[in-house]
């Protein structure tokens, strides 16, 4: 750790760094940020920076509101976008109460206690998503909602777009942070991306994760346009996924991996894919968090709404994807579910946990879906087994409420924070006239 | 040759042998070999620890190289020194068979033990470096120099060997032999240091250029007990590096140097060299630079990180960079009782000083069982840390220094001291011997009698097995009992006068400061206000005095281990005040330690115990018997209160009585509920049946008094309900009431309400309060406090659909007239259990709970942390198995039960509940019931919401039998099982309107 904490204190002298951020994380997965003077860096490493977490969504019980942050010097980065005007850096905390214990609703901390548990079992965990989302000429949007920058499908279109384009500058900025990425612009929707980030461990997944929404999003602003994360902004196009592929390291080997098995499946494999299919309903309130997440598990395209695994079946909830026998490192399985706008600490905790659940507990794997599950009728599977996933967020709570898994996993208080916060969302949505019901009724009624 | 005339056996004996047989062959043997004769023999070898094994391997040596031995053997002076070494050590025996020619060693006897110079130039010379060199480079490289520095260590060895046992006082000489022995390691490592820079230059892998090895410094610095230099014959030896430039190259020549003292080789290792005590452990880096290690200690360390640093010294290496690390940490170390978490790490060093991981074979244990080495390791240091910070000369490395320090400072008495001492002393000799006869790393007290006798031989601390034993026994008997004796006693010596015994051998007292940062660091919040209750307690030369200086340590100590210590010193100052001067208290407290313990338990961890105990100190001699402790069988209160009825005439003072009485059994019952020696279920009873017994004689003292005056054929009875109807009482409960009355000509209202007004006035109790409540009566609050029979009938008979009616289920006849109740629990029957519930019926009575759930929390109250209304907690439970009996007991019989959880079990049997879900609903509902009892105990004050404050929640934990340290875990726990008990209600209750 000091050697880090060393780096991160020179480097801030060398590089003239003018404003440090320390970032965290609410239960809703909403980037939060306090900036520090140098000189305060190294306080903030000995002491943790005191600050009142009452005022942050979910992060304390009311009486408790004095917290530290303590920034992870491993995290340490200069922030590209800053320019070398007034070099800012930034780092990621881990949140305490005065007292030393970690926040009862530090969604990081969530997610290194899931990691430890998994550790304790002899593993370590990989992730890799693939993150989908939309740029639009602006937040605003009309009666028609809102308009992605480039409908013809390209991007030189972009109205006021200056001689870097959005991808160069974006894929630059994200390496500049260490974070290395394979970027896709593709028109299955008009103005929508996608951008893979590589293997890493699940908390450095996690970190860079809110690391590129920010600067997704500083990029389309400086290129005067917006992006969003929303995980369906627009009703007849695409939803924006975060396709996740996991897998689960024993020491150097991959767990995951037996050759000659079928698909080259290992044994842990497979009943991690069954835990993942048996928790994935009850986990949904938090892998697809939104009451927006459930038009895009409905609506059909890339987004899987049926509980069914199957080897390079798109209709999945869970894809074993296809790779080369020789590259026995590489076996994973793919999480379709979860979205863009997830909070990655939480829900990357979750589809550890329920996998290990499956693993530890001997599930065993229902058959494979070889056949487009969109495709059958209800009646087909029903016969089939295949289960639903939640139709809306009210039933995703439900759902949750009811699970021992995500109690155990968030603990009591972070899963009560999450339940009242999205109570909450959905009683406000419930109080809606939409512009479909206008459409719909107004005229005939 | 033959032996001419064969030796008695009793002559054999006589000299310590004890396979007599055996022994004549080896003499003749031995006398064939080295033409000692068999008297001359028995001489030699008399004088060995093990004279079997000394004569056994010595025939080993001879066989091995009979000239040289035979040589040996033949000048008296070697061969003694050679029997001395070889029957006390096997490990040398071995050495010898290797290394024949080493003996000669033994013609060079020491007369003090090497000192540190000349063990660092002979051991360096041993790989052919020069010893003037600051870093020197050895001749020899790898195995070959490491084979060579350690024949010389072991040479070095057999010489220290043969002092040590030829001692005339190897107590009084044992920390000179243990200063040695890590001055030999230093020296080793310093000869393995050299030979690694010679085997680190040159080119290939693991291989660096000349310049640069030379370049790179490296000190090595002594932890643990090389770096107090008082190292044990054979034990780790930890260490850790600093460097200044390469750090690669320090890393290798610390890696070889490692290596150089324990990889096997054809010369076995010497012992393991252990670098684990270096920032971060086996995960750090294994070499750092001084700048890296002072920012670690700076930000990082924990507060036992700097206990280990307590040792350090340079031990071999460059000597400058050593001082220099010693010098820019040693700060940091002393001013570690400034700290956030000191006093949590003291607790926890604590911890570890008091209970024992027990090893398996903790009888046997020389260093780690109850009363062992490191016991008085551990007391020594946590004096050093809890007064060096402000006095420096108790900054001493090694435990003896330290201790002598304490001493001289006054921290330690010097009686204790010194008996301190010689234990200490006595036992590290018993452990040097042992591992000398393997060389091998144990400290585990031999089980035969066979090798006790020899470790008695060796160490010349007793004749025979037993009385070795015994020895041993009386020192773990003593080191015991020293951590309050060491830690505890002196803190009154603060406030108390000495005694004149104390005066004449010089003891010295600690400071008021002194005192406080003792009792600070123990963990009590206000160290002034605890020293003045010392002060009192102790004042004068009273009996009492005297008696409380005994007694106060070792109760200090106990306090200290409950959740709130100022508290505990407070009552216990107050019980002394009123109890001091009868004869009983103090001699009691001081012959019982079980009854002491109670008490400290009891009062530093229950403000409602402490203030109970005010009225009631008596009590306090409960804690000497079990019998004592266990509830009064209600058959024993009856007869009580027959007794207070029989001998006092007026109601108040019948109430007066039974008053008092009631307070001393709840008070009983709170100390058997604290320590655990009831159920919850006994507790809940008891509680109930000390209310039962209150009402009956108040109300048979009231109705005697206005005989003749009252209406004709006036009959009145005390319904019980809520918790208490399901006699289910905990601490801090209210009693829920009705009050029932019949008269022949019905005008026995007035009577009836007087009746009940009265029963109120003479039950009230302010300082344990019973707060009859009668507010689950018709109407509540607005109606009249007593009714007819009648009037009850014609009332359930119309609003059979209340909560009144509801809260019939639980109405159950505590005091008063038989037939009467007999009657009215028959007309509650016929409410309670209807013949015919349905549809409608069950969407009222789930219609008023859910408005129940909405009206009834208190503005701004949390749900989730509400013990009684709140989610899933005991309303839920209620509900949800009264509901079930509204529905069944018409039906089935077993589910008429006025107690909740006999209503939950019938009806899992009935096959209403299902088993998962019934669990759920108990786990709940006991959890909740003893979370408000132990929020009772622990403030002595009633509270329905669980505490949010972390000392509260730890102080309920503890009640709740949680290890100490626990507010998160309750928490945690309290939030999961109502989670489960609601998410069963939710389903059950209102579910899907099958329930």
């Amino acid at each position: 750790m000091d050697k880090q904490r060393d780096f991160v204190l020179r480097t801030i002298e060398e590089r003239g760094v003018k404003f440090v951020r320390l970032w965290f994380t609410d239960v809703v997965g909403t980037l939060k940020s306090v900036a520090l003077a140098p000189a305060e860096v190294e306080g903030a490493f000995t002491e943790g920076l005191g600050f009142d977490g009452s005022a942050i969504e979910g992060l304390t019980r009311a009486y408790e509101s004095d917290l530290l942050a303590h920034p992870d010097p491993t995290t340490f980065q200069i922030l590209p976008w800053r320019g070398e005007i007034d070099p800012t850096a930034r780092m990621f905390c881990d949140i305490t109460t005065p007292d030393g214990e970690p926040a009862v609703a530090d969604p990081r901390n969530v997610l290194k206690r899931t990691l430890e548990k998994a550790a304790e079992a002899g593993f370590t965990f990989y992730t890799h998503p693939e993150i989908e989302f939309y740029l639009l000429k602006s937040a605003h949007f009309g009666e028609d909602g809102p308009e992605p920058v480039d409908s013809a499908g390209y991007f030189d279109n972009v109205p006021g777009g200056t001689a870097h384009d959005f991808r160069r500058r974006a894929v630059r900025m994200l390496e500049d942070l260490g974070i290395s990425v394979e970027f896709s612009h593709h028109e299955v929707g008009p103005g929508q991306n996608e951008i893979d980030l590589r293997y890493a461990d699940a908390l450095t997944t996690a970190d860079n994760i809110m690391t590129f929404r920010t600067v997704v999003k500083e990029v389309a602003i400086e290129q005067g346009v917006y992006a969003t994360f929303m995980p369906k902004p627009l009703s007849g196009h695409p939803g924006s996924g975060m396709h996740t592929h996991m897998s689960l390291f024993e020491g150097d080997t991959n767990a995951f991996f037996e050759a000659g098995a079928e698909y080259q499946l290992s044994r842990t494999a497979r009943k991690f894919i069954a835990g993942l299919l048996r928790h994935g309903p009850e986990i949904s309130a938090v892998t697809n968090q939104f009451v927006n997440s459930y038009k895009r598990l409905w609506s059909g395209d890339e987004a899987p709404s049926y509980v069914s695994w199957g080897h390079n079946n798109r209709s999945a909830l869970v894809r074993v994807p296809l790779y080369k026998p020789s590259k026995g490192q590489s076996a994973r399985v793919e999480y379709r579910a979860i979205d863009s706008a997830a909070n990655p600490y939480l829900a990357y905790a979750l589809l550890l946990a329920a996998g290990l659940k499956g693993v530890q507990e001997d599930y065993e794997l229902p058959a494979e879906a070889t056949e487009d599950v969109w495709a059958l009728t209800d009646a087909e599977r029903r016969a089939l087994g295949y289960e639903a996933l939640p139709y809306n967020l009210d039933h995703a709570i439900a759902l949750m409420e009811e699970s021992e898994l995500v109690a155990e996993t968030l603990g009591e208080q972070v899963l009560q924070n999450v339940i009242r916060n999205k109570r909450h969302e959905w009683a406000e949505y419930r109080a809606q006239v939409t512009p479909y019901e206008l459409r719909a009724n107004l005229e005939i009624l | 040759m033959r032996v001419e005339q064969p030796l008695s056996l009793t002559a054999l004996a006589r000299a310590g042998f004890t396979d007599l047989d055996a022994v004549r062959g080896r003499l003749a043997e031995f006398e064939a070999a080295c033409g000692l004769a068999a008297p001359d023999a028995l001489a030699l070898f008399r004088a060995a620890a093990d004279p079997d094994a000394a004569i056994e391997r010595a025939l080993g040596l001879l066989r091995r190289d009979p000239d040289r031995f035979g040589r040996a053997f033949a000048d008296a002076a070697v061969a003694r020194r050679l029997v001395r070494v070889i029957g006390a050590s096997q490990g040398l025996a071995d050495f010898l068979q290797r290394r024949p020619g080493e003996v000669d060693a033994l013609r060079h006897p020491i007369s003090a033990p090497f000192d540190a110079a000349f063990a660092r130039t002979d051991l360096l010379e041993a790989v052919g470096a020069d010893p003037a060199d600051d870093a020197p480079v050895a001749a020899l490289v790898e195995e070959e120099g490491w084979a060579a520095l350690r024949v010389r260590y072991r040479r070095r060895l057999l010489q220290l060997a043969d002092y040590d046992l030829g001692q005339e006082d190897p107590v009084a000489g044992l920390d000179a032999v243990a200063a040695c022995l890590a001055d030999l390691a230093g020296a080793v490592l310093e000869a393995s240091l050299a030979v690694a820079r010679a085997t680190a230059r040159g080119t290939g892998p693991g291989r660096f250029a000349e310049q640069r090895v030379a370049d790179t410094r490296l000190a090595i610095l002594g932890m643990g007990k090389a770096g107090a230099r008082e190292l044990n014959y054979v034990s780790d030896v930890d260490v850790i590096f600093v460097c200044e430039g390469d750090v690669d190259v320090a890393t290798r020549l610390a890696v070889l140097t490692m290596r150089g003292a324990d990889a096997p080789a054809v010369e076995p290792g010497l012992w393991q060299v252990d670098a684990n005590l270096r920032p971060e452990g086996k995960d750090g880096a294994l070499v750092r630079t001084l700048a890296s290690h002072l920012a670690y200690y700076e930000r990082w360390a924990q507060t036992w990180e700097f206990q280990a640093l307590l040792k350090a010294r340079p031990l071999a290496g460059d000597a400058e960079l050593g001082a220099r690390y010693v010098s820019a940490l040693a700060p940091q170390v002393w001013s570690s009782s400034q700290r956030d978490g000191f006093v949590e790490s003291v607790q926890r060093m604590r911890e570890r000083v008091l209970d024992h991981i027990a090893p398996a074979d903790v009888d046997y244990e020389l260093k780690l069982g109850p009363g062992g080495l490191r016991d008085i390791e551990f007391t020594v240091q946590l004096l050093q840390l809890v007064h060096g910070y402000t006095d420096e000369r108790v900054r001493q490395r090694a435990t003896l220094d330290a201790l002598a320090a304490l001493v001289a400072g006054g921290y330690v008495g010097r009686e204790p001291g010194a008996r301190l001492d010689r234990d200490y002393r006595t036992l590290r000799l018993m452990e040097h011997r042992l591992q000398l006869e393997r060389l091998s790393r144990t400290h585990l007290m031999p089980r035969d009698e066979r090798r006790q006798r020899v470790l008695a031989r060796a160490t010349g601390l007793a004749v025979g097995a037993a009385a070795l034993v015994a020895e041993w026994q009386g020192i773990k008997r003593t080191v015991r009992g020293l951590h309050e004796q060491l830690f505890y006693r002196p803190l009154l010596s603060a406030v108390a006068a000495l005694s004149p015994a104390d005066r004449l051998t010089g003891e010295r007292a600690l400071s008021p400061q002194q005192a406080q940062a003792r009792l600070a660091a123990i963990g009590f919040r206000d160290p002034r206000g605890a020293l003045a209750h010392l002060a009192a307690l102790t004042e004068g030369v009273s009996r009492a005095a005297t008696i409380q200086r005994t007694l106060l340590p070792v109760l200090l100590q106990w306090l200290s281990e409950g959740a709130d210590p100022d508290y505990g010193l407070l009552t216990f100052r107050r019980l002394s005040e009123d109890l001091g001067s009868s004869h009983w208290f103090l001699r009691m407290l001081r012959d019982s330690s079980g009854a002491a313990q109670r008490l400290s338990r009891l009062i530093s961890g229950s403000r409602f115990v402490g203030e109970l105990l005010g009225a009631l100190p008596e009590a306090v001699a409960w804690l000497d018997s079990d019998e004592d402790l266990r509830p009064r069988p209600r058959r024993v209160l009856e007869e009580e209160r027959d007794a207070v009825l029989a001998r006092h005439e007026t109601a108040d003072a019948v109430a007066q009585a039974l008053r008092s009485a009631r307070r001393r059994e709840v008070l009983r019952l709170a100390f058997a509920g604290i320590l655990g020696v009831i159920t919850i279920d006994e507790l809940a009873r008891g509680l109930t049946d000390i209310v039962d017994v209150l009402l009956e004689g108040v109300l048979a003292a009231l109705r005697r008094e206005r005989r003749g005056s009252e209406p004709h054929g006036f009959r009145f009875a005390v319904i019980a309900m809520g918790r208490y109807g399901g006699r289910e009482l905990g601490f801090g409960s209210d009693a829920d009431v009705m009050y029932v009355y019949r008269s022949a000509d019905g005008a026995g209202g007035p009577e009836a309400l007087r009746l009940a007004a009265e029963i109120s006035r003479l039950t009230a109790d302010p300082r344990l309060p019973l707060d009859l409540d009668a507010g689950l009566r018709p109407e509540g609050r607005n109606g009249p406090l007593a009714r007819s029979l009648e009037a009850y009938a014609a009332y359930y008979a119309r609003w059979s659909l209340t909560w009144e009616a509801q809260a019939l289920l639980r109405a159950r006849g505590a005091a008063g007239d038989r037939h009467l109740i007999a009657d009215f629990e028959a007309l509650a029957d016929r409410t309670r259990y209807p013949e015919t519930f349905g549809p409608a019926e069950l969407r009222e009575v789930r219609r008023i709970k859910a408005r129940v759930e909405s009206e009834r929390l208190p503005q701004g109250a949390d749900p989730a942390r509400h013990l009684k209304l709140g989610r899933g907690s005991l309303s839920d439970v209620e509900w949800y198995v009264q509901l079930l009996q509204l529905q069944h007991a018409a039906r089935i019989p077993a589910l008429r039960t006025t107690s909740t959880l006999e209503a939950l079990a019938a009806e899992v049997e009935a096959g209403l509940v299902p088993e998962d879900d019934a669990q759920r609903l108990r786990a709940a509902w006991l959890f909740a019931s003893r979370a408000r009892s132990a929020m009772t105990l622990w403030t002595a004050r009633t509270s329905d919401v669980l505490p949010s404050d972390r000392t509260a929640l730890d102080g309920v934990a503890r009640l709740m039998e949680y290890p100490p340290r626990s507010a998160a875990r309750l928490e945690e726990d309290y939030l999961a099982v109502t989670r489960r008990a609601r998410a069963v209600f939710e389903r059950g209750f209102y579910g899907d309107g099958s329930a």
